[in-house]
């Protein structure tokens, strides 16, 4: 067992909330550390979700989450700059189709209206339908919030993680936090190699957040897990939409939600289901319950043009009592952000929508907290706050991307067919930080295109395997045993 | 620089296109975004090619050497490793390789682009999104050319010609195919391959069903097979999945050009990117013809 220098804050979590507050602690002077389970960032909850900015019409007035919605939306703009992530501020629409979602509507304008929300408008169907055509005709109104927006939350995540690193965040990958106890003057933190001390822990777990914070405190609080299934339309499948799409159902049932992604995609996404076995098992039946839903709401979207589907898990905090060793879980679910503050140890607890769009000034409001904790007022002079993006090929005129080549001739390579993605990208991801093939996805956008990485994967498992000097055998799709293939290779037989 | 005619693709049609054009004395331009030529066919070590065109029984592979021989031989500029990455309404085209970004002009676009694979994704399934799933395309090029190992049980997804030659070539490495999964009523494909594949290596075939589930985290560890018809299910175990649920005419390059349902008078599709062959021989004399028809043209003007 190793032991490592004392830092003034352990951050447990590299997730978009972990790789925010390594951010937002830099600001001060603090030595700050992130220990992350697995290889990379961005691997959990944050991983799977509809990408959405929320402005926060949907959150009661006076809460935090409201509080923070609100003010995040605001600077959204802002912050995407500094980080160099791109972000569309495409508008929502909540359409409805009878009596029950106009109910809704007027209730969520209200709410918006309270929260101070801009622009909102209640749209009548006709002006529903010119502002997107596809929609199913038998819309009865609709609630048009021109804040709502949306990012790629792998981006933003990754911009995050990387400016942490850039400020002085030290970050400490396939570092599972086994044993966290408290020792005079702070923390004690082992991970299976490694004992790591520090002043105070903002805990980041994502699904774990509740079994870390127990390594030190008394049951209180536990996440329920439950799941939400996706999928993807090809770029140019048409009868699609140009706003988000937040369809209220008039059964109470579950609604549509349609986001059309930075990249160019329809994102097609429900509300939440029972958990499945594994966290992110995607449900067939939640599928086909999705694919029932577009025929309603956008009838003309062409269901043959999906590429992808997928899962994601979401955390769902519940009051639970100690009861005997163990805990007891009561009804009493958790609306707002929960977070927890403990001598020291900060757990952000089953922190779910808008977390994404939150994640920043979450990170914020923790970093006040955990600063004045330690009695650290003083700002970090040196903090840069921005961050330079990976250069897009497929961004560049012919004259730039003329010169580019000329000084590297890996951009002028494309790997990517769907993407136009240049092995110099790949090359200058891999050497950012991704060390697997959905490393490289996340960061650079391969092999999301129309023919998902059927012609690309191969290509960009041998240049990780190039670049990181592995074999080809040890590249994984997405960490652990994922590994692309089996064995072999150019001049095995 | 200024040519008569671009070919995107150095496969078998943009070979059989460019030697065509050349014969009749138009300046060509080839641009193949792979090493060398062939496309497809040098991952088709298989015989079956050649019956029509050469009334001989040959190898993808040797069917692609005989084109390369000869259009070596032809005044045509061939840019290999060279990747089409627009075409523009003004007649030029951005092409990006080993030597750097260049544009060339041209009076006569053929595209000769091959197709692509539907990936799993275009089919729901339920569960893990592990590793171990790969198109046939993808498996038989990593297998062929790169000699990887991809797993020692497959399940194969789809029973078209690719899926039924990459099965046999499973077997043939020692592997174990569980079964081929089809949801028509019948084997896809051609009789020859049911008769020289699915027959002669006693491979499972698992008609009207598809698979709706994958299991595994990490590695695919089993898939679970619907009856489409009666809705029973049932599990197979596996360490990769193989799909080959069907090709679609690769036109991304061009598809900025579509204006109205159609495309402009100066650019044409041959081969897999203007529909699906089953023959290589096929596609072949469809390029040639084509070929053939855009020289006329240009000498009637």
């Amino acid at each position: 067992m190793l032991k490592t220098e004392k830092t003034d804050v352990i951050v447990i979590g590299a997730g978009l909330l972990g790789c925010f507050a390594a951010r937002s602690l830099r600001e001060y002077n603090l030595s700050v550390r992130v220990l992350e389970a697995r290889e990379d960032v961005c691997t959990g909850i944050s991983r799977a979700n509809t990408a959405i900015i929320y402005t926060g019409i949907d959150n009661k007035p006076g809460t935090l989450k409201s509080e923070l919605c609100v003010r995040a939306n605001e600077n959204f703009d802002r912050l995407c700059s500094d980080l160099g992530v791109p972000f569309s501020r495409c508008g929502s629409l909540m359409p409805v189709f009878g009596p029950e979602g106009e109910k809704v509507l007027r209730k969520k304008y209200v709410q918006g209206m309270k929260n101070g929300v801009r622009g909102i408008r209640l749209l009548s169907a006709e002006e529903t339908l010119s502002m997107e055509p596809n929609l199913s005709p038998n819309v009865r109104a609709s609630l048009y919030v021109p804040g709502t927006g949306t990012v790629n939350p792998w981006h933003l995540c990754i911009a995050a993680y990387e400016n942490a690193d850039a400020n002085g965040a030290d970050f400490c990958f396939n570092s599972k936090a086994v044993r966290m106890e408290r020792i005079k003057g702070g923390f004690r933190v082992t991970t299976e190699e490694n004992e790591f001390f520090a002043g105070a822990v903002v805990n980041c777990a994502g699904l774990s957040a509740d079994t870390v914070r127990e390594m030190t405190e008394k049951p209180l609080v536990r996440i329920f897990r439950t799941g939400a299934d996706y999928f993807v339309m090809d770029k140019k499948s048409e009868g699609g939409v140009s706003h988000i799409i937040f369809h209220e159902p008039e059964s109470g049932n579950k609604g549509l939600t349609l986001v059309p992604t930075i990249e160019g995609n329809i994102l097609a996404g429900s509300g939440e289901r029972d958990a499945a076995d594994v966290p992110d098992s995607a449900d067939l039946n939640g599928l086909l319950y999705l694919e029932h839903l577009c025929g309603e709401v956008v009838p003309k979207l062409d269901m043959k043009k999906r590429i992808r589907s997928f899962a994601g898990a979401r955390p769902n905090p519940f009051i639970v009592e100690p009861e005997g060793s163990g805990f007891r879980k009561t009804d009493r679910s958790i609306r707002d952000f929960s977070i927890f503050e403990e001598e020291g140890l900060f757990s952000l607890v089953g922190i779910k929508t808008p977390g994404l769009t939150c994640a920043h000034e979450l990170s914020k409001y923790i970093s006040v907290k955990v600063a004045d904790y330690l009695g650290c007022s003083e700002k970090n002079s040196g903090f840069c706050p921005v961050r330079e993006p990976v250069e897009k090929v497929s961004e560049l005129t012919f004259e730039e991307w003329r010169r580019v080549v000329l000084r590297n001739p890996a951009y002028g390579r494309i790997v990517c067919k769907c993407g136009v993605i240049s092995e110099g990208e790949i090359v200058e991801a891999i050497a950012r930080g991704a060390k697997t093939v959905n490393g490289v996805k996340r960061r650079i956008g391969t092999g999301m295109g129309r023919c998902q990485g059927s012609r690309c994967t191969m290509r960009i498992a041998e240049l990780i395997a190039r670049e990181l000097s592995l074999p080809v055998s040890e590249v994984t799709l997405n960490g652990g045993i994922s590994n692309y293939v089996k064995g072999g290779g150019p001049g095995e037989v | 620089m200024k040519y008569d005619i671009l070919i995107v693709g150095g496969g078998a049609a943009g070979m059989a296109a460019a030697i065509t054009s050349a014969e009749r004395g138009k300046k060509v331009v080839l641009a193949e975004r792979e090493s060398d030529l062939g496309g497809i066919l040098n991952q088709c070590i298989h015989y079956g090619f050649g019956l029509t065109y050469f009334h001989e029984d040959i190898t993808g592979t040797e069917y692609a050497a005989r084109f390369r021989k000869v259009i070596l031989d032809k005044n045509i500029e061939i840019m290999t490793d060279a990747d089409v990455i627009s075409i523009d309404e003004d007649r030029s085209a951005v092409i990006s390789g080993k030597n750097g970004i260049i544009k060339v002009f041209f009076d006569f676009c053929i595209m000769a682009s091959g197709c692509r694979e539907r990936s799993i994704g275009s089919v729901f399934t339920g569960g893990t999104r592990p590793a171990g799933i790969y198109t046939a395309g993808e498996a038989q090029k990593m297998i062929n050319l790169a000699h990887y190992d991809l797993g020692e049980r497959f399940v194969i997804l789809g029973s078209g010609n690719v899926g039924q030659i990459v099965a046999r070539r499973l077997k043939i490495l020692g592997k174990d195919v569980a079964a081929i999964i089809e949801r028509n009523e019948s084997l896809g494909g051609l009789n020859k391959n049911r008769h020289d594949c699915i027959e002669a290596y006693g491979i499972p075939v698992i008609l009207r069903s598809t698979v709706d589930m994958i299991y595994g985290e990490g590695r695919v560890s089993a898939v679970r097979i619907n009856n489409l018809d009666t809705g029973k299910t049932e599990i197979l175990k596996c360490d990769a999945l193989i799909t080959a649920i069907g090709l679609i005419p690769d036109r991304d390059v061009a598809e900025n050009l579509k204006k109205n349902g159609t495309y402009p008078d100066w650019l044409y599709f041959c081969g897999n990117c203007d529909n699906i062959h089953d023959m290589v021989d096929a596609v072949t004399m469809q390029a040639e013809k084509l070929a053939s028809d855009i020289c006329r043209l240009m000498e009637e003007r």
